[in-house]
């Protein structure tokens, strides 16, 4: 079990961008695209077998000819900015019928991701995923930025639309973040590295549906490539959004208008300057969550 | 290779030639199963190996099925006479490539296993008065010319399709192939009415390849009493009940039944089939 180079590229001081799919795949969509427009070039794979079961077979006149596993890969770009590389995963190593990362093939993937990086002599680590945020769908998400060590906070109060934890309503600094997105950040802690996990808001009612929310991608990567000083076009993301959000307005209208009345409140909470009609209450809060989970026990899981 | 991976032998078997011959318990029909108990009841098959589950399984507690506990359980059982090694397993939930692994290390390294034959069904939309078919996946062009000499469909070609997974079989043949083992899954297609209970048939149209395979000279008689009680039981069910007897008539056809006939077919026959028939 270990990590198979193709090719041994020579980079200056790389950072590198991990991202696996999640809730929404806000974060694999903003890496993946990321690794699109740079054009990025593969150059190294963890093995998969000791990590997933296989997700395709090939047989052909009674042959078997192949059997494929969810992908771990390396790619590198040189950039005027920064050298980059990026690590994708198709999936993320569960245990025990889990459906994020957790345990002892987590820990030992995020340590050969790290390996990876440490051969090449970079020392700062993006991971991406998603914050599940009291929020509407029509609304510029967010980005939750949480670094593993403070002196990275200075740096992230520069980015634009990005908050701390603790500019977060209710949370007074405090989280977690659940699979490798947030093992990664913690290995890295743990090995010497700095690293920053950006999460892209998605609204608490999406959380459950087999949908990407490319809205929050965005956003994502509007920090990331002003953070990595490279010049990105997002046009392929907007058309993405555009496609996605005409399928979240035919499920939003499905949802009982007593509670979409509720969910469209959510529309007027801009944090950083509340509009009228004014934030909503904590009160309003607890209820507008109850509604949601109503709505969705009563759906049985057919998002 | 063998220090890695976690089996227990009691007794090293005396094998000089084998071939290995697998079954999961989760398979549809039980038939994998039933026909490797059936080889091992016939051959006098012995328990000589298992593998440790701790890797393998969720041991958080145990299953309770038919008022019993139930524990996990991956043996090993040696038919020396004949050759043939013998695995029963429940179908692991974590880390299967180092199960399976650990089966080849076995079989490899304790018993000098050369071919591997694996047992799995498959839901068809027969009737089941059709006969049952044997299909071939092998993991060699060698493989294949070998079971030309057989009654067996080898020529199949099948992609996973978006949103389902390889069977362990696969996983097995796949692995076996990159150790140079040459292996055969074999599989039998099952009238969907009959995948939550034991089809005697499919039991018997794999088992018989597997005895003229290894000259094994089994005596079916106990099998084919039960698939003639078998049929006997199904006729009652189509005698007793128009509308079974219309659904399965139109399979005989060759006509589909809608998702909604389908259903309630399955259901009469099982609740049929389990009140004694």
């Amino acid at each position: 079990m270990g990590i198979r180079f193709y090719q041994e590229p020579q980079l200056e001081n790389p950072i590198l961008v991990a991202g696996w799919p999640g809730i929404g795949n806000i974060g694999i969509i903003a890496v993946d695209t990321l690794r699109g427009i740079l054009e990025a070039e593969e150059f190294g794979e963890i093995e998969p077998w000791d990590f997933f079961y296989p997700k395709r077979v090939s047989i052909r006149k009674g042959i078997l000819e192949d059997l494929e596993f969810p992908s771990s890969k390396f790619y590198f770009k040189r950039t005027e900015g920064k050298d980059i590389i990026f690590f994708i995963g198709e999936e993320q190593p569960t245990e025990g019928g889990r459906v994020y990362a957790e345990g002892r093939k987590a820990y030992h993937m995020a340590n050969l991701a790290l390996d990876v990086a440490e051969k090449f002599k970079c020392r700062r680590v993006y991971t991406s995923g998603a914050a599940v945020a009291l929020t509407h769908h029509t609304t510029k998400p967010r980005v939750w930025a949480v670094p593993n060590s403070e002196s990275l906070i200075p740096e992230i109060r520069g980015y634009g639309n990005t908050v701390l934890m603790s500019d977060i309503e209710g949370r007074g600094g405090h989280g977690n973040i659940t699979g490798l997105n947030g093992l990664l950040l913690g290995v890295a802690k743990k090995r010497g590295f700095e690293a920053i996990c950006l999460m892209g808001e998605i609204p608490v009612y999406l959380q459950g549906l087999p949908l990407s929310y490319p809205k929050a991608s965005k956003s994502v990567l509007e920090v990331l490539s002003h953070s990595l000083k490279v010049e990105v076009n997002l046009g392929k993301l907007d058309e993405l959004d555009q496609e996605v959000e005409q399928r979240i307005e035919e499920f939003y209208q499905q949802i009982p208008s007593e509670i979409r009345g509720q969910l469209d409140r959510l529309k007027h909470v801009t944090y950083a300057q509340p509009a009228e009609p004014g934030p909503i209450t904590e009160e309003e809060e607890k209820r507008i969550m109850e509604d949601v989970e109503k709505f969705f026990k009563k759906r049985g899981g057919r998002g | 290779m063998s220090q890695e991976y976690t089996f227990k032998i009691y007794k090293e078997p005396d094998l000089r030639r084998s071939s290995l011959v697998l079954g999961w318990s989760e398979d549809m029909s039980n038939l994998g199963r039933k026909a490797t108990g059936y080889l091992n009841r016939k051959l006098k098959g012995q328990e000589f190996a298992e593998i440790e589950p701790e890797d393998f399984f969720s041991l958080g507690g145990v299953a309770i099925e038919g008022n019993l506990a139930q524990f996990p359980e991956s043996k090993f059982y040696a038919c020396q006479e004949h050759e043939l090694v013998t695995f029963q397993s429940d179908s692991p939930l974590a880390g299967w490539y180092k199960f399976l692994n650990s089966v080849l290390d076995a079989a490899e390294h304790h018993c000098r296993v050369k071919e591997l034959y694996t047992i799995g069904a498959m839901v068809s939309f027969s009737a089941h008065t059709a006969p049952r078919q044997l299909l071939a996946v092998v993991n060699s062009a060698e493989m294949k010319e070998v079971l030309g000499q057989y009654e067996l469909a080898r020529d199949l070609d099948y992609q996973t399709p978006p949103g389902e997974r390889p069977t362990l079989n696969s996983f097995l043949l796949w692995i076996a192939k990159g150790r140079n083992i040459p292996g055969v899954s074999l599989w039998v297609p099952i009238p969907f009415y009959l995948a939550a209970m034991e089809d005697a048939q499919a039991q018997k149209k794999v088992l018989s390849f597997l005895n003229e395979r290894f000259d094994l000279k089994i005596d079916f008689s106990d099998l084919d009493q039960e698939i003639r009680e078998q049929n006997e039981q199904l006729a009652r069910a189509r005698s007793r009940f128009p509308q079974i007897d219309d659904y399965i008539n139109r399979l005989e056809s060759n006509l589909m039944l809608s998702e909604e006939e389908n259903g309630e077919l399955i259901k009469k026959i099982e609740d049929f089939l389990r009140e004694g028939g």
